[in-house]
């Protein structure tokens, strides 16, 4: 699953010139409600030719790396995962955000005695939110997201907890 | 059609600005006005503290663990290890009651996670009064977060340091996920009701007051923060965590939280034994329906092990 996703956006990245008419790159700030910060990057790329461009595709990748673990000792995960979201209110400044997150989650604990946890999951997640475009050339976005499949300890990874929100600061090329 | 429709908005209104009215509690529960802990009433039967206040000289390096059970729960959680003890006396047991706990559900209610600690405290001091000098400490679940947040606020630092912490199940991360959230469903809720059988409603609170679940929220996330941060044990104090690898109340990651956050004084880790169980708590088989022999055997073992580590 983690390959197939880095190979897709492998592909993107290498074919954006070539049909993308609006891509939007920069960082994403994640937190799980009575969690983590898992923070990283967030790519977005729209085309006029499908639905007229109201259809975003979307690329994420954030961890725990770039959030509570940087200098502690909080478990150390990633979640990969591509979007598909919907453009309400094209050209204006607000705009609701709705999209569907399908990606994959890995935490890392590190040494042998504890492989006998689960430690990775798909992600199928819902984000609701808003997004404000504003001056022009930038974007910033606050959601709120609920991981359907979120970790109890004995099927999933416990570390995935179901409620997050994330606010995402893009620059549109 | 329309009255309805006002009926479950004002409905919806009162959970969410007044909280639901407290459950209809049973006086043949713990939840209840008659059935409370016994060590209520006789204290000297389970702490040592006050059963052996001044003990003979010979007495005094003998190992003395303290035994805490968890959220909700009541000293019964350790009676089986009394009871494997069969009066051997090379140790001694104190079976400490939490605070807030053993009492009715109003007392549960009302009682914040420091009052929790309290009685563990006292009967820490009371033993170093007493001149024991081999004390333990033997957590299960909730109890054990609080251990830690004693480690992590110092609290040992200037007195005896225990010889041992041992920890069974312990909880950083709870299984349900749901607690996460209790601050926003909490208050609509009013509490939460727990599938004991008829038996563990008396040992077991029947309902858990939404205020307690928060309390227990905001202590988990505090020793979960610490130990992000790194725990020192006190001065030649040692840890094993013992941890259920299908434990449906305590995540079994609190085990990995715990191994990478907390170290002995001299930077060494702390011993985590993953065990093959689906029991939360693995050392109470007591009231327990379905039992198979490796739980006798899980039982048995870490028992054991208690006594020859803690000598």
């Amino acid at each position: 699953m983690l390959r197939i996703l880095l190979l897709g956006l492998f592909f993107l990245s290498c074919n954006l010139n070539s049909f993308a008419q609006s891509i939007s790159a920069g960082t994403r700030f994640q937190k799980s409600i009575g969690f983590y910060w898992e923070n990283g990057i967030s790519v977005e790329i729209s085309d006029s030719s499908i639905l007229k461009g109201r259809l975003i595709f979307g690329c994420h990748y954030v961890s725990s790396r770039f959030g509570t673990a940087i200098n502690s000792n909080a478990i150390k995960q990633d979640q990969i995962f591509a979007s598909l979201g919907y453009k309400w209110r094209s050209n204006k400044i607000f705009q609701p955000i709705t999209k569907v997150n399908i990606g994959y989650f890995k935490a890392d604990y590190e040494i042998e005695i504890f492989d006998v946890l689960p430690n990775s999951s798909l992600l199928i997640s819902p984000e609701l939110g808003i997004k404000i475009n504003y001056p022009k050339k930038l974007s910033y976005k606050l959601s709120l997201g609920y991981n359907i499949i979120n970790g109890n300890g004995i099927k999933n990874p416990g570390t995935l907890y179901p409620v997050f929100y994330q606010n995402t600061i893009l620059w549109n090329f | 059609m329309e009255f309805l429709k006002k009926g479950i908005y004002l409905v919806l209104f009162c959970n969410f600005f007044l909280g639901c009215s407290d459950p209809e509690i049973s006086d043949t529960t713990l939840d209840g006005e008659l059935i409370f802990d016994p060590s209520i009433y006789d204290p000297a039967t389970y702490l040592v503290s006050k059963s052996k206040p001044s003990p003979k000289s010979y007495e005094l390096d003998k190992p003395v663990f303290i035994a805490c059970h968890g959220y909700s729960a009541s000293t019964f959680e350790w009676d089986e290890f009394k009871t494997w003890a069969n009066g051997d006396t090379s140790y001694f047991i104190s079976q400490v009651l939490l605070g807030g706990h053993g009492r009715s559900y109003e007392d549960f209610k009302n009682a914040t996670w420091k009052d929790w600690l309290i009685p563990i405290k006292t009967e820490y001091e009371g033993l170093i009064s007493a001149g024991y000098t081999n004390i333990n400490f033997v957590g299960s679940s909730t109890s054990c977060a609080l251990i830690t947040e004693l480690i992590s606020e110092g609290y040992f630092m200037g007195k005896l340091p225990p010889n041992n912490f041992f920890y069974i199940d312990p909880i950083v991360i709870p299984s349900n996920k749901t607690l996460s959230l209790v601050g926003v469903v909490g208050p609509m809720l009013g509490y939460a009701e727990v599938d004991n059988n008829k038996d563990e409603d008396l040992y077991w609170y029947h309902f858990r007051p939404q205020e307690t679940l928060q309390e227990l929220n905001k202590l988990i996330i505090l020793v979960r923060k610490n130990l992000e941060a790194g725990i020192e044990l006190p001065k030649e104090s040692k840890m094993k965590v013992y941890k259920s690898i299908k434990d449906g109340s305590a995540d079994p990651v609190s085990a990995v939280l715990l191994y990478k956050g907390v170290k002995t004084s001299g930077n060494q880790k702390i011993e985590v034994e993953m065990v093959n169980s689906k029991l939360h708590v693995f050392t109470r088989l007591a009231l327990r329906g379905n039992l198979s022999n490796l739980d006798i055997l899980n039982q048995l073992k870490c028992f054991t092990e208690l006594i020859s580590k803690s000598k």
